[in-house]
């Protein structure tokens, strides 16, 4: 089952429409919600007056800071309806009517008196120690990262040459289809709610209950189906407001973004300024890389620990060295919320090193990619020693060197990448095209620490009927996750996968799992559905020997039956081997923490682009792609090279023309709506091969890595370089849109 | 003059004659999902850029958001409920699943309905035509090859593509 493309599951109700989002569910008695947002930046709020919303007919309830008890002040991102906003769309107060358009009108006749606070939307005026601070804490989110290994001053003090650049990267928004939706409703103090979600257990659960000052017992999360999320719905407040109103109506509520509140309200990319030294030896080894990041976290924390870690790795760990160096600073600012999406802050860092290394590489006359092959990671990881104190480090992601890769195929990627695009006989010398419309070559690599999750549970359940249920807590957000974690179970069982179904999403019928992040879920789930598969597996043969009364050397899985040879030849069919067990025994439930101390494991990527680049328009056109992976051994290969596919191209958008843009005197979101924050459509596509090495990883389940974060870090780095290759012109700033282009083919014309 | 608050009207939806009182602002989108109980087409943006919501109104894909359901009264709308015959996928559904032209499935009934117009009108359809012709729907998974695949090998399947 592990090697083949089954049809992804729910693809049928896909088709059909028949699957139910958050938004389509309805319940007997429902209330539309709406949320009244801040029109300022910074501001307190002095007073609010909903007579006028609450006198209108149809209007069931408001809420306000005032129904917020002052000892339920949660840190940053849990919190709602504080008495401070924070940026343009920040939430004031919540109304519930019997119809969404009276809640909306509802709104208008909310009367607030604010008192104006100094508002700062550029993170270098924000880190400023006398800066106007946005929390009580002042503006540094957390206390800024170091990761160090061996020493980058001894470093660069041994190199000949040293390379320095600044590269920074815009906001950039997930946007999934799906606007977010909550649907509440309470019975006694218990809640029920129905929402967007990547994380049920560990998110949303915990989460609503602390908002909402209840034990996590009393709520129940379920997550119907995923309208598209890459990361970004891992936030609760919406969910906190939609449960608050329910609760003050008695009675179900639903709540659902507009596309531009799912703009501005939900979670985008963190922008980021990077800059990076590297230090290059007489005989061209690389002594040191220190790389300096600064991240606008936007209003509230979201996700902003995981996403400034990430953000090193590829400094870190991609190119061999003993020296590297890694300090991430986030800093709230007076702008929308930035949180987790797709690879966290990894693209945005590597964005950075690989048009750094591309630099590096032609000023070293070298071939980018006869550069990379001589200086990328091998499989016996990086020498050096580690430097930076045990308790800044999670356990699971090293920095010292001396820890070899359970697998690292990124040669193997650079070959087979390089070949398909036909790099050898293709790539030229930069700005060598004649004509206005101008070919260049780009290539850049990525690598990314998937697959681990801190705790994964996973239950295996076969009815009598010899039907097999698999409950898992995580959710399939588009990815096609059930549909790998299916074929795992169906695999270590020995069973056909038409016997088998899966079931998650659901606090109240699944184990406690992770979140959906970190492209985890293929890795650590898959794991404890191995093992929770494997278990009832060797519970069925050891009561089948039992039952025959003959020993585990005579018998064997054949087609999903079993084979006995001694003491009689005789087969055991599936269900009768089944009817065996007690009911108990039917039942397996595992709880693993994926992960080695002996490995590091990380998934693998070379991306190669052609573009063709319009000098007269700045328009540029991706004329051919090749994304060549290794995520260990590919256990669906038609919905693996769809999220490859589709990684890239969502990512082409970060590179050429997405952008979340702000009024910086006001604060105002001038294009939450997809005509102007441009992703890029179906006409966009570019011919795209997809390679895998599929080697199978000695740490996976059956030898799969993580794959889906991976084939979103490469891409805004091969296009800039790419572009760079065929007019000469570096592009450090993204996205690379024709203007910027345009300018600097002028500039590049005049000298 | 006065505006006539209350209209009662019929529409003929997957075949079926269905009769209702609407207000005059509400848009087919609202009364197919609100009204109808039709929740197929999806509100992606309510304000026609993404295309989750394309139903076929008199056989030709509209965004059923900019769609004042009283312009469409007394008309035929399909929906992507409206495909199935006898419990049997409609050449194109089937073709989405067999090609895997889905991620999420957010997008998916909106580029569906999109694609049954357009082969309609278009037998042996080439890659290019498919993507002008699916320009105006928006996948963020950004399944598009898979796509494209899907309403490829629908023209070459099936003979039934009309909805």
């Amino acid at each position: 089952m592990v090697g083949k493309s089954l049809t992804r599951l729910g693809a049928a109700e896909k088709v059909t429409g028949r699957l139910q989002y958050t938004g389509d569910l309805k319940l007997p008695g429902m209330l539309h919600g709406k949320i009244l947002r801040s029109p300022h930046p910074h501001a307190r709020i002095v007073s609010i007056d909903t007579s006028a919303a609450e006198a209108m007919p149809g209007v069931v309830a408001v809420i306000t800071p005032k129904d917020i008890p002052p000892n339920r002040r949660l840190q940053s991102d849990l919190a709602v309806l504080d008495w401070t906003v924070r940026f343009v769309g920040d939430e004031v107060a919540a109304v519930a009517a019997v119809r969404e358009d009276i809640a909306e009108a509802a709104l208008e006749r909310i009367r607030v008196e604010y008192e104006i606070l100094p508002a700062l939307f550029d993170p270098l005026e924000a880190m400023k120690p006398d800066a106007f601070p946005i929390h009580p804490g002042g503006n540094l989110a957390g206390k800024p990262i170091v990761l160090e290994r061996g020493s980058v001053e001894a470093g660069f003090a041994q190199s000949q040459h040293i390379f320095e650049g600044t590269y920074t990267t815009q906001v950039h928004c997930a946007a999934g289809m799906e606007p977010r939706a909550a649907l509440a409703r309470w019975e006694g103090d218990s809640l029920t709610i129905w929402k967007s979600s990547r994380g049920v257990h560990m998110v949303d659960r915990p989460a609503l209950a602390q908002g909402l000052g209840i034990p996590a017992e009393q709520v129940r999360v379920i997550c119907p189906a995923m309208g598209g999320g890459f990361g970004s719905k891992d936030e609760t407040r919406m969910g906190t407001l939609c449960a608050l109103l329910a609760r003050k109506c008695g009675k179900p509520v639903r709540l659902e973004y507009t596309r531009e509140e799912e703009f501005i309200a939900g979670r985008s990319r963190h922008p980021s300024i990077t800059h990076l030294k590297v230090g290059i030896s007489r005989s061209g080894e690389i002594t040191a890389i220190h790389a300096r990041t600064i991240m606008s976290k936007g209003a509230y924390m979201s996700s902003g620990n995981a996403v400034i870690r990430r953000c090193g790795q590829g400094s870190l760990y991609l190119y061999r060295t003993p020296n590297a160096k890694y300090e991430g600073t986030l800093v709230y600012t007076n702008l929308p919320v930035a949180g987790s999406y797709r690879a966290l802050g990894a693209p945005q860092g590597q964005f950075a090193l690989e048009v750094h290394m591309d630099k590096i590489a032609e000023a070293l006359s070298l071939d980018p990619l006869e550069f990379r092959r001589r200086h990328h990671v091998q499989p016996e990881g990086q020498p050096g020693e580690r430097q930076t104190p045990p308790g800044e480090l999670v356990s699971d992601q090293p920095v010292e060197g001396g820890i070899p890769f359970s697998s690292n195929r990124l040669s193997e990627c650079l070959r087979l990448g390089a070949k398909a695009i036909g790099w050898q006989r293709r790539w030229h010398s930069p700005n060598s095209s004649p004509g206005h419309q101008k070919r260049g070559l780009g290539m850049a690599m990525g690598l990314y620490r998937g697959g681990l999750a801190h705790k994964a549970g996973a239950e295996v359940e076969v009815h009598p009927d010899g039907s097999v249920e698999i409950r898992v807590g995580t959710i399939d957000v588009g990815e096609g996750a059930f549909t790998t974690l299916l074929q795992i179970g169906a695999e270590a069982l020995g069973i056909e996968p038409s016997r088998v179904s899966i079931l998650g999403g659901d606090t109240a019928t699944t184990p406690e799992a992770p979140v959906t992040s970190g492209s985890s879920t293929t890795f650590s789930m898959g794991t404890a559905v191995k093992e929770a598969a494997t278990t009832l597996r060797e519970k069925i043969l050891d009561r089948v020997c039992a039952h025959m009364g003959t020993s585990r050397e005579s018998v064997s899985w054949n087609k999903g039956a079993i084979q006995i040879t001694r003491p009689t030849k005789k087969k055991v069919s599936w269900k009768e081997a089944v009817a065996l067990l007690s009911p108990e025994e039917r039942r397996v439930r595992v709880e693993i923490r994926p992960g080695s101390t002996e490995f590091v494991i990380n998934s693998f990527a070379a991306h190669f682009a052609e573009v063709e680049v319009d000098t007269e328009t700045g328009k540029v056109t991706v004329v051919k792609y090749v994304a060549a992976h290794d995520s260990g051994r590919i256990v669906n290969p038609v919905a693996a090279q769809n999220q490859v596919e589709g990684g890239v191209i969502q990512m082409l958008g970060f590179a050429l023309t997405e952008e979340l843009l702000t009024d910086l005197k006001t604060g105002v979101t001038l294009n939450g709506n997809f005509l102007e924050h441009k992703v890029p459509v179906i006409v966009d596509l570019p011919p795209l091969k997809t390679i895998f090495v599929n080697a199978p990883d000695p740490a996976g389940p059956f030898g799969a890595k993580a794959l889906g974060e991976p084939p979103s870090i490469p891409v805004a780095p091969a296009i800039s370089n790419a572009i760079y290759n065929a007019i000469g012109i570096r592009f450090q700033d993204l996205p690379i849109t024709p203007d910027k282009i345009l300018d600097k083919l002028r500039l590049q014309e005049r000298d | 003059m006065k505006i006539k608050k209350r209209w009662d009207v019929f529409f003929i939806v997957n075949g079926k004659r269905r009769s209702l009182t609407i207000e005059p602002h509400w848009t087919l989108l609202e009364v197919l999902r609100d009204h109808l109980g039709l929740t197929g087409a999806k509100k992606g943006c309510d304000r026609a850029e993404c295309g989750s919501c394309t139903v076929l109104l008199e056989r030709e894909p509209v965004y059923a958001c900019q769609v004042l359901a009283v312009q469409a009264r007394g008309q035929r709308i399909t929906t992507i409920e409206g495909l199935e015959r006898n419990g049997k996928l409609h050449p194109i559904q089937q073709s989405f699943v067999d090609h895997d032209g889905v991620q999420c499935g957010f997008c998916t009934p909106g580029f569906i309905m999109t694609a049954n117009a357009f082969l309609e009108r278009t037998r042996r359809p080439s890659p290019d035509q498919v993507k002008q012709a699916l320009s105006g729907n928006i996948c963020r998974c950004s399944a598009y090859a898979k796509i494209i695949e899907s309403v490829l090998a629908a023209s070459r399947r099936g003979k039934r593509t009309r909805a």
